[in-house]
């Protein structure tokens, strides 16, 4: 393989990958605090649709974006509240979520518009390269050629890595998710937590969802997400459940997701089915591959019941 | 990393006999308490989405009586609206006993169209047998192929310790992308424009259960599949080490249940019946494979289940209420368009309250 068609690949995985990040880096503060983040292709949706239809409305990506993450945090509160206040179990909520997202983004697109779905397009977000970083050899193209919302992805992570580990409200919403009895016991609302956690998940999924709509593909069709939450689900249990391990994670399911979409292009002899079932059967091998984790938060899908 | 139920939450030392009991003997004096839950939360869905189609400037009663009209306008149409539920009753029920020992097999749709192509590849090459013998392999073949695939992902869960959740949602994709890649490759008809198999033989179509109307012998193997699930739960010792997983993996595994033989067997069997609806949907509705055949029927098992109050028995009134509701919906599209995709946002509404229902009521979690 030559080295421009590497650097290329190596950049279109980098941008593949943030949508995911966005939803993993959410999937994972809800997940942390102790709720299974089954919803998030949900959220995700939501943040599509909203981001999409705001920046049609307002010409404004900022109002998109805060739109984006307004919705995907009212789904999150929504799985949020019903698994915390209410006990409902999370995997089934999450998938509930799910299907009710898909039914009323279908709905408000055609509601909206007076019957019929529209036809939405809107310019996609261009390069913005780094000053000086974008010159640097290998890592200038891969990395600081690209998308606003790439840059803000990265930084991301290493916040809530930062976040997690050293900081006050880090270690509680870990202890919530580790050990609710204990927290509860220093002074901590478990229930209260895991809904913050969910919204906050949700409006990164939310974000997540946006920029698949307004930076990769530049339009909302239904179902759009097509399954990313779920690859986003997998990222963080390869990921062990820590941000740059999430972060790796994505970055090899762009990477697989980027070579599905040259290897048809090279013209190797597999259809072009055989090469979109590689993200899922990636997934499924690399979790076999992986086993058993031990870092899964120890509460997780265990609702808080104070006695 | 299992849903958790009323006795993880006390953690698993914390079960009591009080606590098991209730969770095996939850039939008779939990079912007309749950079914009458699960209808105030349909109807809470119901009015919400009311709400939503008066915001958009539709009368609710008009679009609700156009969706009442076309499920039970005339006869065709309630036969429609009964071969909607088919695949829903059937493979609701094998979810319904997968979650009955606390696994959640959303793997329906990948299932229903590994079974389809089974079914599709007998009816395609079995051409010159006799009617009832091709059936009966294709019915066969569905069987087995949705059966396989759901052992894959179960094999894959006891032995990789991957999640089930996971496990069969990625096998979705990968089995509703073999549907197309089969039809792009040798089993799609050339020159059809749109991603099909070729018309079946007449001799591979299922009967008639209702002359003049679409109602096909599937719905009736879903009856009797709702049945058989009824009896299995209830009446044999598999399905009382079905419940008693259900209730504590802990007791279960005292009282010498193998966990891991149980959850293969029952994911298996869930996996064929949804092969079933699959093979069905291919010689009973399409009479041919179709691409997207399968779209959304895994999510569609999983909320019957889930509304049937995880009871085989109430799989069928589960079952009938989402395909009539669907069947209704497309009726409402078209005369007001009010578009259908509100049955997804009442499913999952609906869905929504039943969890928190039963997440409220101490001896409900069950899921």
């Amino acid at each position: 393989m030559e080295y421009v068609g590497f650097m290329d690949i190596a950049a279109a995985a980098v941008r593949i990958a943030i949508p995911l990040l966005f939803a993993a880096l959410g999937a994972l503060v809800s997940e942390r605090a102790g709720t299974f983040a089954v919803g998030i292709e949900g959220m995700m949706l939501a943040g599509a649709f909203g981001g999409a239809i705001a920046v049609l409305m307002t010409t404004s990506l900022l109002i998109g974006l805060v739109v984006a993450a307004a919705s995907g945090a009212v789904v999150g509160g929504t799985v949020g509240i019903a698994t915390a206040k209410f006990r409902a179990d999370q995997m089934v909520t999450g998938l509930a979520v799910n299907i009710l997202v898909l039914g009323l983004t279908s709905f408000l697109l055609r509601a909206l518009f007076g019957g019929r779905a529209p036809v939405i397009r809107l310019a996609t977000l261009g390069t913005w390269p780094i000053p000086f970083l974008a010159d640097l050899p290998i890592l200038g193209p891969i990395l600081f050629r690209q998308p606003g919302l790439v840059y803000v992805g990265l930084l991301l992570t290493a916040l809530l890595s930062v976040f997690l580990a050293k900081t006050r409200t880090g270690l509680m919403l870990r202890a919530v998710g580790d050990g609710p009895e204990a927290a509860f016991a220093v002074g901590a609302d478990p229930g209260m937590v895991r809904i913050a956690a969910t919204v906050v998940g949700g409006a990164l999924a939310g974000l997540g969802g946006a920029v698949l709509s307004l930076q990769e593909v530049g339009t909302f069709t239904d179902g759009m997400t097509n399954g990313r939450g779920f690859i986003a689900l997998a990222a963080i249990i390869i990921g062990r459940w820590t941000p740059f391990g999430v972060l790796s994670g994505c970055l090899l399911f762009g990477a697989v997701t980027a070579l599905e979409l040259r290897a048809q292009a090279w013209g190797l002899p597999l259809s072009s089915y055989v090469i979109q079932m590689l993200p899922y059967i990636a997934a499924l091998v690399l979790l076999a591959g992986i086993g058993r984790s031990a870092r899964m938060p120890a509460a997780i899908g265990i609702p808080f019941v104070r006695h | 990393m299992r849903a958790a139920g009323p006795n993880a939450a006390l953690g698993e030392a914390g079960f009591t006999w009080l606590s098991l009991k209730s969770g095996l003997g939850a039939r008779r004096d939990n079912g007309l308490f749950s079914f009458l839950l699960v209808c105030i939360a349909v109807v809470a869905a119901l009015t919400v989405t009311g709400l939503l189609i008066l915001a958009v400037g539709k009368s609710p009663m008009a679009a609700y009586s156009a969706l009442v009209r076309g499920v039970f306008g005339t006869t065709a149409r309630f036969a429609f609206a009964l071969n909607k539920s088919t695949p829903y009753i059937l493979a609701g029920v094998g979810v319904a006993l997968c979650f009955r020992a606390k696994l959640i097999n959303i793997g329906a749709e990948g299932q229903i169209a590994v079974g389809g192509i089974a079914a599709t590849w007998i009816g395609l090459n079995l051409e010159a047998a006799p009617s009832a013998l091709i059936i009966a392999m294709a019915l066969a073949a569905g069987a087995a192929g949705g059966a396989a695939w759901s052992a894959l992902a179960a094999i894959i869960w006891l032995k990789r310790h991957v999640h089930e959740v996971l496990c069969t949602l990625l096998l979705n994709f990968v089995g509703v992308l073999l549907v197309s890649e089969a039809l792009h490759g040798e089993m799609g008809e050339p020159g059809a424009g749109f991603p099909q198999s070729a018309l079946l033989g007449r001799s591979a179509w299922l009967p008639r259960l209702l002359p003049g109307t679409d109602l096909h012998l599937g719905f009736l193997m879903a009856v009797l599949a709702v049945i058989g699930g009824y009896l299995l739960l209830w009446r044999t010792t598999f399905g009382f080490r079905l419940r008693l997983l259900g209730a504590s993996r802990r007791a279960a595994t005292y009282a010498g249940i193998a966990e891991p033989r149980c959850a293969l067997a029952v994911m298996t069997l869930a996996g064929a019946l949804a092969g079933l609806a699959g093979a069905i949907e291919v010689l009973g509705v399409h009479y041919r494979l179709i691409e997207g055949f399968s779209a959304g029927f895994g999510f569609n098992a999983v909320a019957v289940a889930l509304i049937a109050s995880i009871n085989p028995i109430g799989v069928l009134p589960a079952g009938l209420f989402f395909g009539c509701l669907e069947a209704g919906a497309l009726a409402m599209q078209r005369e007001l368009g009010v578009p259908s995709s509100l049955v997804f946002v009442i499913q999952g509404l609906t869905m929504v309250l039943v969890l928190c229902v039963m997440g409220l009521s101490p001896r409900g979690r069950r899921v």
